[in-house]
C-alpha cells in the first residue's frame, strides 16, 4: 500500500532534548558577542528563513496542505513592511508586526479560496494566487515599484527610541525573538486540541469531518496562521536586506521553501528551521566553491530522499520506527 | 503508526555542533586586510541561469584585464585579486554575496552586477558598506538620475544613451512612422519612453507601443500588432532569450521585409543564436569588436590570442570598466572610498570606445554612441555588426541627473 | 490586413501555440495520472530535449534526425531515472517525489549548462518548413502549421494508443487502480517505467519542436514549467483529454489576450486557472474534487 501515513508524532520534549535546545538557544543568544560581522549577517538571514520554513510546516507537515504558493506570504510581508517603513514614519518593530498581521488577515481570504479544493488542486490554487500576487506587484508600479521593487528600506527608529533594534545585533535579536516566539506559538498550537484536529485532517479528513469538525474552518485557520508567520518572516527580511522585490513572490521561492521543510524534516517545527539554514548555507558555500554548484545541490537533495527520508531532524534524532518498511 | 521522538543526546549534540561548525567554519570566519596586499575587486555575477551568458562575458572581460594588469605589476605595485561569485541572477543572493565580499573579505570595490534588479538592491547599501561600485552593464537610466548614490559610477552606455543614438540616427533616415516593443520591466519602459520623446521631438510619428513579459515564448501576437500598426520601423528593447525568440519568429513571419527592425542593444551572442534572422538589424551598440580605434584593435588582438574568438558586447564593456577602475585607483593613490570617489569624478580615460569621461554631476561615463548594422562579412561564419554611424558623447548622454536630452 | 485575415492568422497562431503547450502538458499529466508524481523536472527535460536536438541536428545536418532522436534519448533517460531512483519511492510520501524531482531539475539544468555552455544555440527548422504560406495575402510561417499538424497527429496517436492498444489499456487500468491491476497480473513496474519514459520523451519532443522558435537556451526550463502545470491543472491532472483542452484554452487565451489586452499578459494564465479551479476544483475533466 503506497503512501501509508506515518504519524509525525507530537513534539513531546524529553529531558535530554530540552537541555540541548536550551544550550542551542543560549548559543544563538550569545552569538553576536563572538561571531564576526558576516557570520552574523548569515545567521540573521538563516533565522528569518527558518521562521519562513517553520510557518509552512504548520500547513504542510501537520495538516498535509501542500502549498506551492508560500512565497506569497513572504513577499507580501516584505512589501508590506517595506512600504510602511519607506512611506510612513512607523518604527521598525511596529511595521514588522503590522505587516505580519496584515499577511495573516489577507491569508484568511486566500485560505477560503484555496480550501474550495483539496489535494493537488488546493496546491495549484495556492500557486495561482501567489502568481497573481506576483503579477500585481509587477504591474502596480506606483505602490510596489514594479519590477524594481522597493529599495533603500530603512530600519526606522521612530519616536519611541527603539534604536537598539536597528543595529546589527539588535535586529538579530528581533529576528531571533520572532523565530522563538513563532516556535512557541506553533508548538502550543500543535499540542493543543486545535493541533489534534489538524493531525486528524492530515491522517484522514473524511473521518475528522464525520466526527463533527468543520475541517474547512480549521484549514482556513491554519492557512491564516501559517501565512501570517510567513509574512512576519518576510516583514523581517525587507529591513534586513533593505529591499523588497518581485522575486520574493515568485514560485521558485515557493518551491525552495517547500524543499527546506522536507529536507529539514516535515512535521517537526525545528526540522524546517534547520532545513532553511542548511539550504541557504549550502547554496551559499557551494556556489563559492564551484560554478557547477546546482549540480551538487540537486544531488544532495536526491541523496536525502534516498538515504535520509526523515530529513535533517530525522538524522539527528535517529527515529526508531515501530514497524520497519519493506 | 507512531514515530517515537526519542533523540539520543549524542545525536542532538551532533546537530548543534554541525550547525556551529558551519557558521563558524574557516570559510565563514576568514577575514583579510585591506591596506596592503592584493587589491580586491568583487564581482557578484549571474554566472548561471537565464542571464548566465552575460555574466560569463563580464567574468571573462574582468579576468583578462586582471591577468594583463598583473603581468604589468598590478596597480600601485599591488596585485589584483578578483572575487568572482555566482548569484544565479537572484537579488537576494547578490546582496548576500556582495555583503560577504565587503564584510568578510574586506573588499570595497565592486563591479559586474548583471541584472538591474540586483544592482537596485545593492546600490542603497554602498554607503553603509563604504564601497565603490562601477557598473559595467546596468542600463537603467535612473541609476544616474533619481536613484543615484555617491558611491555609484557607470562606465557603460546606459539605456537612454543607446536609445538616443538610435534616435539621432533616425533623424536623417527616411523612416517616419514608429512602433515600439519592449520587455515589460523598468529597462524596457524606460528606453521606450525615451524613444517616444525623441521621436516626437524630431517631428516623426510615434504610433504606439506594447510590452511583453520576460519569458514570453510566443511573440506572434506582438508581431501581428507591429504589422497591423502600419509603422515603417519598430524599436525593440529586448535582450537575451526574449530577443532571440522575437528575432527568430519575426523572420519566420517575414516581418523585416515590411517593417524595419531597430534595436537598443546588438550583441554577438544573439547574432549567433538567431543566425541570418539578425541580418539587416540596425541598432545601438554598447561595444563591438568592429569599432575603429587603435586601443580596440589592440584589445581585439589580445582577446583573439586568449580566447580564439572576437570579444562580445559585455566583454568589451567590462574591460572598459576595469580600465576606469585602474585609472581611478592610480589617480587616488589608494582604494579607500573617500579617496577613490573624488578621483573617479571627472576622470577621463582613452578606452576601446574612444574617450570616456566620468561626469562629476551624475557619475555617468560620457562616451561615443555607435550605430551598427548586422551584415554578412567575408571571413566570418556569422553576421557581424558593422559601424554605420558614430555620435559624440555630449550628444548622446542625457543632461545631468536626468533621462532627457537638450535638443 | 482585413479583420478576417487577422482573425485567421491569429487562429492559426493559437493552434500552433496550443500544440506546443499540449506536448508540454500531456507528458506531465500522463506521469501524474499513473504515478501521482508532480514532476518538477518536466521543464528541465523539455530543455534537455531542445539541446539534445541541437546536437543531433548539428551532427547529422538534418533537423528530422533531431526530431526523432531527441525524444527517444530523453525518454530512455527517463526510464533509467525511474528504474534507478523513482522506483524506490512509491511506498513513500509524496514529499519524496517533490524533492527528488526538484533535485533532478537542478541536476539536469546544470548538466545542460556544463555540456552545452551558457550561450543560446540555434536550431534551424528544416528547409522544407522554413517558408511561408499566404493567408489572405499575409505571410504565415509554414513551420507553425507544421507544429499545429504535429500536435493534432500526436494527440490522435496518443488517444488511439490509450484507447486501443494493449499497453494503453494497461496504463489506464493501472492509473485507475494500481492494486487491482497488480492483482490481475499486470507488471506495474514495467508500466511505470514506460509511462515515465514516455512522459519525458513527450516533454523533450516539445523542446525540440520549440527550439526553432525560441532557440535552445538555459532559461527555457524555468519559463515552461509553470505553463505545463497550469495546462494540466486546468484540464484535470491525469486526464489526457484534459491536457488537450487545457492547452487549447491557454493557447487561445494567450494569443488573443496578449494582442487585445497586453497589460494582462502576465496574469492571463493564472486568472483562467483560478476561475476554472473555483468552478470545478478538480479541473475541467479532473477526477479529484
Amino acid at each position: 500500500m503506497t503512501g501509508a501515513t506515518r504519524m509525525k508524532g507530537a513534539t513531546r520534549m524529553k529531558g535530554a532534548t530540552r537541555l540541548i535546545c536550551i544550550v542551542v538557544l543560549l548559543a544563538l543568544v550569545l552569538a553576536p558577542l563572538g561571531l564576526p560581522p558576516f557570520a552574523m549577517t548569515l545567521l540573521t538571514e538563516a533565522v528569518i528563513l527558518g521562521l519562513f520554513a517553520m510557518s509552512l510546516d504548520l500547513m504542510f507537515g501537520y495538516t498535509r496542505l501542500v502549498s506551492f504558493g508560500h512565497a506569497a506570504a513572504y513577499g507580501f510581508g516584505a512589501y508590506a513592511s517595506g512600504w510602511l517603513l519607506l512611506h510612513t514614519g512607523m518604527p521598525l518593530l511596529f511595521a514588522v508586526f503590522a505587516a505580519g498581521l496584515l499577511t495573516g488577515v489577507l491569508a484568511i481570504g486566500i485560505g477560503w479560496m484555496c480550501t474550495l479544493a483539496t489535494g493537488v488542486s488546493f496546491s495549484m490554487l495556492t500557486l495561482a494566487l501567489a502568481q497573481l500576487l506576483y503579477a500585481i506587484s509587477f504591474k502596480w508600479t506606483s505602490v510596489t515599484g514594479g519590477s524594481d521593487g522597493l529599495a533603500g528600506i530603512p530600519r526606522t527608529i521612530g519616536p519611541f527610541g527603539f534604536a537598539a533594534l536597528s543595529s546589527k545585533a539588535g535586529f538579530y535579536y528581533l529576528a531571533l525573538g520572532c523565530l522563538v516566539g513563532g516556535f512557541l506559538v506553533c508548538f502550543a498550537l500543535v499540542r493543543s486540541p486545535f493541533g489534534a484536529v489538524l493531525r486528524g485532517i492530515r491522517e484522514n479528513e473524511s473521518k475528522t469531518t464525520a466526527l463533527g469538525y468543520n475541517t474547512r474552518l480549521y484549514k482556513i485557520a491554519v492557512v491564516a496562521i501559517s501565512y501570517g508567520l510567513g509574512g512576519l518572516a518576510g516583514a523581517l527580511y525587507a529591513p534586513f536586506a533593505g529591499f523588497a522585490n518581485t522575486e520574493l513572490l515568485f514560485w521558485l521561492l515557493s518551491g525552495q521553501v517547500l524543499i527546506m521543510v522536507i529536507v529539514g524534516g516535515a512535521g517537526t517545527l525545528i526540522g524546517p528551521v534547520l532545513g532553511a539554514a542548511f539550504f541557504m548555507l549550502m547554496e551559499h558555500q557551494l556556489s563559492a566553491w564551484t560554478e557547477a554548484w546546482a549540480l551538487y545541490f540537486g544531488l544532495i537533495f536526491i541523496a536525502f530522499v534516498l538515504f535520509a527520508p526523515e530529513g535533517i531532524w530525522g538524522l539527528a534524532t535517529r527515529r526508531r520506527r515501530a514497524h520497519p518498511r519493506p | 503508526m507512531s514515530g517515537q521522538f526519542r533523540p539520543s543526546r549524542r545525536a542532538m549534540l551532533k546537530v548543534g555542533l554541525a550547525a556551529t561548525a558551519t557558521v563558524a567554519s574557516p570559510a565563514v570566519l576568514r577575514s583579510a586586510r585591506a591596506d596592503t596586499g592584493p587589491i580586491k575587486i568583487g564581482l557578484p555575477l549571474a554566472l548561471t541561469g537565464a542571464l548566465g551568458s552575460v555574466g560569463q562575458q563580464q567574468k571573462r572581460g574582468a579576468e583578462l584585464w586582471a591577468k594583463v594588469q598583473n603581468a604589468k605589476g598590478g596597480i600601485l605595485g599591488r596585485q589584483i585579486e578578483l572575487l568572482i561569485e555566482d548569484t544565479a541572477g537572484n537579488p537576494a543572493n547578490c546582496v548576500r554575496k556582495a555583503q560577504e565580499m565587503v564584510e568578510r573579505r574586506d573588499c570595497r570595490l565592486l563591479t559586474g552586477i548583471t541584472l538591474s534588479s540586483e544592482a537596485l538592491a545593492v546600490v542603497p547599501k554602498l554607503a553603509e558598506w563604504d564601497s565603490i561600485f562601477i557598473s559595467s552593464d546596468n542600463g537603467d537610466g535612473r541609476l544616474t538620475a533619481e536613484s543615484l548614490v555617491p558611491n555609484f559610477f557607470r562606465a557603460n552606455i546606459s539605456g537612454p544613451m543607446g536609445t538616443r543614438a538610435v534616435s539621432l540616427y533616425l533623424r536623417s533616415a527616411k523612416l517616419q512612422k514608429f512602433y515600439a516593443l519592449g520587455l515589460d520591466y523598468a529597462w524596457g519602459h524606460n528606453s521606450v519612453q525615451v524613444f517616444e520623446q525623441e521621436t516626437t521631438k524630431s517631428k516623426k510619428e510615434f504610433i504606439g507601443k506594447v510590452f511583453a513579459p520576460t519569458g514570453t515564448k510566443d511573440y506572434s501576437p506582438y508581431i501581428t500588432k507591429i504589422r497591423q500598426s502600419g509603422a515603417d520601423a519598430v524599436f525593440l528593447v529586448l535582450q537575451g532569450d526574449d530577443n532571440n525568440a522575437f528575432l527568430s519568429q519575426a523572420q519566420q513571419y517575414r516581418l523585416p521585409e515590411k517593417v524595419k527592425l531597430l534595436t537598443e542593444i546588438v550583441d554577438l551572442t544573439s547574432i549567433r543564436a538567431v543566425g541570418d534572422a539578425s541580418l539587416g538589424l540596425i541598432g545601438s551598440s554598447r561595444y563591438s569588436f568592429t569599432y575603429d580605434h587603435p586601443l580596440n584593435a589592440e584589445f581585439v588582438a589580445l582577446w583573439k590570442k586568449e580566447h580564439n574568438t572576437v570579444p562580445d558586447t559585455f566583454e568589451g564593456e567590462q574591460w572598459q570598466c576595469m580600465k576606469v577602475f585602474e585609472a581611478g585607483i592610480v589617480k587616488a593613490g589608494g582604494i579607500e572610498a573617500a579617496k577613490l570617489r573624488p578621483a573617479l569624478e571627472d576622470i577621463e580615460i582613452e578606452s576601446v570606445k574612444g574617450k570616456v569621461h566620468i561626469r562629476k554631476c551624475d557619475h555617468q561615463g560620457v562616451q561615443q554612441g555607435f550605430m551598427v548594422e548586422v551584415v554578412k562579412k567575408p571571413g566570418f561564419d556569422t553576421p557581424v555588426p558593422e559601424v554605420i554611424a558614430t555620435f559624440p558623447g555630449d550628444e548622446t548622454t542625457p543632461t545631468c541627473n536626468t533621462m532627457t536630452f537638450k535638443d | 490586413m482585413s479583420t478576417f485575415g487577422l482573425l485567421l492568422s491569429q487562429f492559426a497562431d493559437a493552434l500552433s501555440q496550443s500544440a506546443l503547450l499540449f506536448f508540454l502538458g500531456v507528458g506531465l499529466t500522463l506521469i501524474f495520472g499513473l504515478m501521482r508524481i508532480v514532476n518538477f523536472a518536466h521543464g528541465a527535460l523539455y530543455m534537455l530535449g531542445a539541446f539534445v536536438g541541437y546536437s543531433l541536428a548539428h551532427w547529422s545536418g538534418n533537423y528530422w534526425v533531431a526530431l526523432a532522436g531527441a525524444p527517444m534519448l530523453v525518454g530512455l533517460f527517463g526510464v533509467a531515472f525511474e528504474f534507478s531512483i523513482l522506483r524506490r519511492l512509491y511506498r513513500r510520501d509524496a514529499h519524496a517525489f517533490l524533492m527528488v524531482t526538484f533535485g533532478l531539475a537542478l541536476v539536469v539544468g546544470e548538466a545542460v549548462r556544463l555540456t552545452w555552455g551558457s550561450d543560446a544555440l540555434k536550431v534551424a527548422a528544416p528547409p522544407a518548413l522554413s517558408g511561408v504560406i499566404f493567408l489572405l495575402d499575409e505571410p504565415f510561417p509554414v513551420y507553425r502549421l507544421f507544429l499545429a499538424a504535429t500536435g493534432i497527429v500526436v494527440a490522435v496517436a496518443i488517444w488511439q494508443f490509450l484507447e486501443r492498444s494493449r499497453l494503453g489499456l494497461l496504463i489506464r487500468a493501472t492509473s485507475q487502480n494500481a492494486e487491482m491491476a497488480n492483482a490481475l497480473g499486470v507488471d506495474i513496474k514495467l508500466i511505470r517505467s514506460c509511462v515515465f519514459g514516455i512522459g519525458c520523451g513527450l516533454a523533450a519532443l516539445g523542446g525540440v519542436l520549440a527550439a526553432p522558435l525560441v532557440t535552445a537556451s538555459n532559461g527555457m526550463a524555468a519559463t515552461v514549467i509553470i505553463d505545463a502545470f497550469v495546462i494540466v491543472i486546468i484540464g484535470g491532472m491525469g486526464s489526457f483529454l484534459g491536457s488537450l483542452i487545457g492547452a487549447l484554452l491557454i493557447g487561445f487565451v494567450q494569443v488573443f489576450g496578449n494582442y487585445y489586452a497586453p497589460d494582462f499578459a502576465l496574469a492571463f494564465m493564472y486568472l483562467v486557472m483560478l476561475v476554472v479551479l473555483v468552478v470545478r476544483p478538480g479541473g475541467l475533466l479532473g477526477k479529484e474534487a
